[in-house]
């Protein structure tokens, strides 16, 4: 700089400032004989067009007297990640997010130029949220009543008038309230009509209070729009390393209470999405203390999950209380870190409501899953039921032993009820709150027939499954199914029975029974028993010579069995310790309500091959399946991978796709990305993509399917101890078929 | 009518957050699917050593086409691709013909709905206005936006509620501010229309029960 002006004509338009005196007399004494005072003119929002916002928070000195932020005058220790705060001294750790500087890679806050720079605190999350509501809006039927609350701190009701103003009822975030008080304070409590179980309600005929928080979509869409367009951030502010206070229990508790209040026994959603865990009141499940983490399987094992048992006794008494009114509750949960549906879960699982878990509701994961719940089947009505309730009637040889699945139990005692329960028992009748067509459950039946009595010939037994529910269109149905099979002699017809064996629905269903013990009892005992199953079914239907391990054969019907429950012991499903206890509730979740093609999808995710060498074909799931020449596409449901094998990648590396003589070549890559969008187009939830190749970072996804973890491994070391037979947890299929085998042809077992 | 593409996903919040479908390829999912890839293949049961394959091969060219390489593309030229992009060239919607019968339509309806709804479209209308004049739609909202209006102005009021939808799901961002107004205009005007078609029946058939000749008792 030639001169002092140039000086300061650039440090103003850098940083919209001006000082009285640029170089500053070090003295008091001297300052006070300089007649005119140190000061500055600062215009703090002066136009800068060339300094676009950061989009994160700023870093701030830890010392709780400066918080000053980070800046160029800082000196850092880049090795360390470190830096020392220029106007106190403090020694302050770099947050995670900065693992990555270094010198020649500066974060823009620390170089000179930046001495002036703006943070943009992040918005864009909630933004993507209300539109997707507003969006929402769209898709529901005109005279689907609605209602919204909203929660931080506090929980606001809101009382939805086409008046103008807008005004809501306020409750404090701490403390729990009954039914009853809910309903009082909303004032609720005037007699109440007798419900028209044929029509929707129309708020006309229910003249009283509910109308104010609950509207039809024609009448009220309009003001919704613009009530959701102006939501904001919760205001408390949150001072750094706290989380923001989240009242997500008392806000369903209020949500449960108001709809109990005003539509009991009518097809109902509560909907929550929610962008974080709750950190206040009841079934709050972390504290709002950044530096203690959300719990981990780790921390649940050893005890060391303080929030976990009271909270989720908070969610399922909510959820049962739901789902006795007929109501089911969705939970949409989208953010980087966990967010509680381990506690939370049941309000999903128990009343058949939706699970959707995402890192961001500005992702097009969360926005078409959510899409799609609004799906309309090909006569154009809604692909969601309400209400239903299922009953299992059975021929006198048979009784019902229970069901897994998005039920509650009725608790109907009769004849047709056994006393040994698998799955939800104890009942012929259950409560299905919330279906769609592909809503499966799996029941489990006994056969009480005594051994020596003989059976008439040709004798069949016979169930029948009622199922009562609430159309989409309101009307209400009832479909009935009658099935009948044949009895056999095991004794004389074992090969009869053995061809008549379903290897697919057996999986899923002793999936399901494995999935549901692991609930309640220790990882390592479900897999022992789930071993056991195998080793004894592998004894029973085998052909083998005894002491043969090489001469052990299974027919055709039972050809796939073992495959599904060695992939089965490895999957999240049963496998939780490679995951979040949220990421494992939501998988569970989805694993217990879907029907056996999309259950055996992800028990034994799918693989596919494409080559030059003919048609797309399936493949074993082994490392063997991975080869240079080859295109694989492999489905786990929660997860689409295409794979590009070494040389595909490098002929597409250089261009040969684009040539015309070689187009085939570009039919070749086609060919597994039309096939992987009709997967995407059609499945709920939306899976996630990954499209990768040989070498790619993202390969991992297919390597840790086709080969097994090292962890689990070590985590489940359980041995010999306790003298079961016990399959190894070895490394590939392969060896465990070996073992499978010896275990079964020796007579030890 | 609506369009079908899809677009990649939100890579900055989510590395493999899945591809975005139109709401026009969505709603299309329901019609026959080719076979899914549902089938296994089951271990060898022998424990027969799996057959490695021998190394990677020769990095040549991948084998060519075996269709002739100068043989010309049966069809047009260059408008080979997948995309259903080949809609001729149209020109870009006018403000005009698309604001006009809207605001027209609102008139019609002032008689048979409650002011605040009415002024409340008129102000949703207003900002659509002012976003097309100050250039913030998109191609694409003006073009559908063009085709509703034309689909109400033909009375069918489906097909205009399902572009709406469409606008929706696939431009939130842009449309959400005033598109519940169209929306609501669409369900006014359909309304009012069933209401007068009822009118006109009622008095159709008081005339013939007077046994007067029709033409003269059609109200204008």
């Amino acid at each position: 700089m030639a001169t002092y002006l140039e000086f300061i004509q650039q440090n103003e338009e850098r940083d919209g400032v001006r000082f009285s005196w640029n170089v500053w007399p070090s003295s008091r004494l001297e300052a006070t004989r300089m007649v005119v005072p140190l000061a500055c003119l600062l215009t703090p929002l002066k136009e800068r067009p060339d300094l676009p916002p950061v989009q994160y928070e700023p870093v701030l000195c830890s010392r709780p007297t400066c918080k000053a932020v980070l800046n160029p005058l800082c000196q850092v220790d880049y090795r360390a990640k470190l830096w020392a705060c220029n106007f106190c001294f403090q020694r302050n750790q770099f947050p995670p997010a900065y693992g990555g500087i270094s010198e020649v890679n500066q974060p823009a806050e620390l170089m000179p130029q930046f001495s002036t720079i703006e943070y943009v605190i992040q918005e864009d999350d909630l933004q993507a949220l209300k539109e997707s509501l507003q969006m929402s809006l769209s898709l529901l039927p005109p005279d689907a009543l609605v209602g919204l609350i909203t929660f931080g701190r506090m929980v606001q009701v809101h009382e939805l008038s086409c008046e103008g103003i807008s005004k809501s009822y306020v409750f404090r975030g701490t403390k729990d309230l009954t039914a009853k008080q809910i309903q009082d304070m909303l004032g609720l409590t005037k007699p109440a009509m007798p419900m028209q179980q044929a029509r929707p309600a129309q708020p006309q005929e229910h003249p009283f209070a509910s109308s104010r928080f609950l509207q039809p979509v024609h009448k009220i869409d309009m003001n919704l729009t613009d009530l959701l367009g102006e939501l904001q951030r919760d205001p408390w502010p949150v001072t750094q390393g706290k989380r923001p206070l989240r009242s997500t229990g008392v806000a369903l508790s209020i949500a449960v209470g108001l709809l109990e209040g005003t539509f009991p026994n009518t097809g109902a959603r509560i909907m929550l999405f929610t962008g974080g865990p709750p950190t206040q009141g009841p079934g709050m499940v972390v504290g709002d203390e950044l530096k203690i983490p959300i719990r981990s399987w780790h921390d649940i094992e050893k005890d060391n999950a303080r929030f976990m048992k009271k909270a989720t006794k908070h969610y399922e008494m909510l959820a049962n209380r739901t789902a006795a009114n007929g109501h089911c509750i969705d939970i949409y949960a989208c953010a980087l870190d966990q967010t509680g549906l381990l506690e939370m879960k049941c309000c999903a699982n128990l009343t058949g409501g939706y699970m959707v878990m995402g890192d961001s509701f500005n992702t097009s994961l969360f926005k078409q899953t959510f899409q799609r719940i609004f799906t309309k089947d090909f006569n154009g009505d809604f692909r969601m039921a309400f209400g239903a309730t299922l009953d299992v009637k059975t021929s006198r040889e048979l009784k019902i032993a229970g069901a897994i699945g998005p039920c509650v139990s009725l608790n109907v005692k009769g004849p047709c009820v056994s006393e040994n329960e698998l799955g939800v028992g104890g009942t012929s009748q259950w409560k299905i709150c919330g279906l769609d067509p592909t809503s499966t459950l799996g029941i489990y039946f006994e056969v009480v027939n005594q051994h020596n009595t003989p059976i008439p010939q040709g004798g069949r037994g016979a169930i029948q499954f009622v199922t009562h529910y609430q159309h989409s269109s309101t009307q209400r149905r009832i479909r009935v199914t009658t099935i009948a099979r044949n009895w056999a002699d095991v004794q004389s017809q074992l090969r009869h029975i053995e061809a008549a064996f379903d290897q697919e629905a057996a999986a899923v269903l002793m999936a399901r029974l494995g999935v549901f013990r692991a609930e309640s009892e220790e990882g390592p005992d479900v897999l022992r028993w789930l071993d056991r199953q195998l080793i004894r079914l592998c004894q029973k239907f085998g052909q083998y010579n005894k002491e043969d391990p090489t001469s052990f054969r299974l027919s055709d019907s039972f050809s796939l069995y073992p495959q599904f429950m060695f992939h089965l012991r490895r999957s999240p499903f049963l496998q939780v310790f490679n995951n979040s206890p949220d990421e494992s509730s939501y998988y569970r979740h989805h694993f217990a309500r879907q029907d056996l093609t999309q259950s055996l999808i992800m028990i034994q995710p799918i693989l596919y091959s494409y080559s030059f060498h003919g048609p797309p074909e399936p493949v074993l799931l082994d490392s063997s399946s991975i080869l240079a020449d080859r295109i694989l596409l492999m489905d786990t449901f929660f997860q689409i991978v295409i794979y590009l094998g070494e040389t595909i990648a490098q002929w597409r590396k250089a261009g040969y796709q684009d040539m015309p003589e070689y187009e085939n070549f570009k039919h070749l890559l086609q060919a597994p990305l039309d096939d992987a969008q009709e997967i995407l187009q059609a499945r709920f939830p939306m899976p996630r993509y990954i499209n990768t190749e040989h070498g790619g970072s993202q390969a991992r996804f297919l390597l840790s399917k086709v080969n097994p973890s090292q962890t689990h491994n070590n985590l489940y070391a359980w041995g010999q101890e306790t003298g079961a037979p016990i399959l190894t947890d070895d490394v590939s299929l392969q060896v465990f078929m070996d073992h499978l085998k010896k275990l079964a042809v020796s007579s030890a077992c | 009518m609506a369009e079908l593409y899809v677009k990649p996903g939100n890579k900055e919040r989510g590395w493999n957050d899945p591809p975005q479908f139109s709401y026009g390829l969505q709603t299309q999912a329901g019609g026959p699917r080719r076979s899914l890839l549902t089938k296994r293949v089951a271990a060898p049961q022998d424990g027969s050593p799996r057959e490695t394959s021998p190394g990677p091969p020769p990095m040549g060219p991948p084998p060519p086409s075996s269709k002739a390489p100068r043989s010309p593309p049966v069809g047009s030229g260059p408008a080979s691709g997948v995309e259903p992009t080949s809609f001729p060239v149209e020109s870009e919607a006018v403000m005009e013909d698309v604001l006009r019968p809207l605001e027209q339509a609102l008139e019609d309806c002032r008689g048979h709905t409650r002011k605040q709804v009415c002024d409340d479209i008129s102000r949703r209308l207003a900002l659509l206005q002012e976003q097309w004049a100050g250039g913030k739609l998109s191609i694409p909202v003006k073009k559908r936006m063009a085709l509703l209006v034309q689909e109400l102005s033909s009375h069918r009021w489906d097909a205009a509620d399902d572009i709406h939808r469409s606008l929706m799901v696939d431009h939130v961002t842009e449309v959400s501010q005033w598109m519940v107004g169209v929306k609501r205009l669409i369900a006014e005007k359909r309304s009012l229309f069933s209401e007068e078609a009822a009118n006109e029946e009622k008095s159709a058939a008081t005339a013939e029960k007077n046994h007067t000749i029709p033409g003269f008792q059609q109200a204008s």
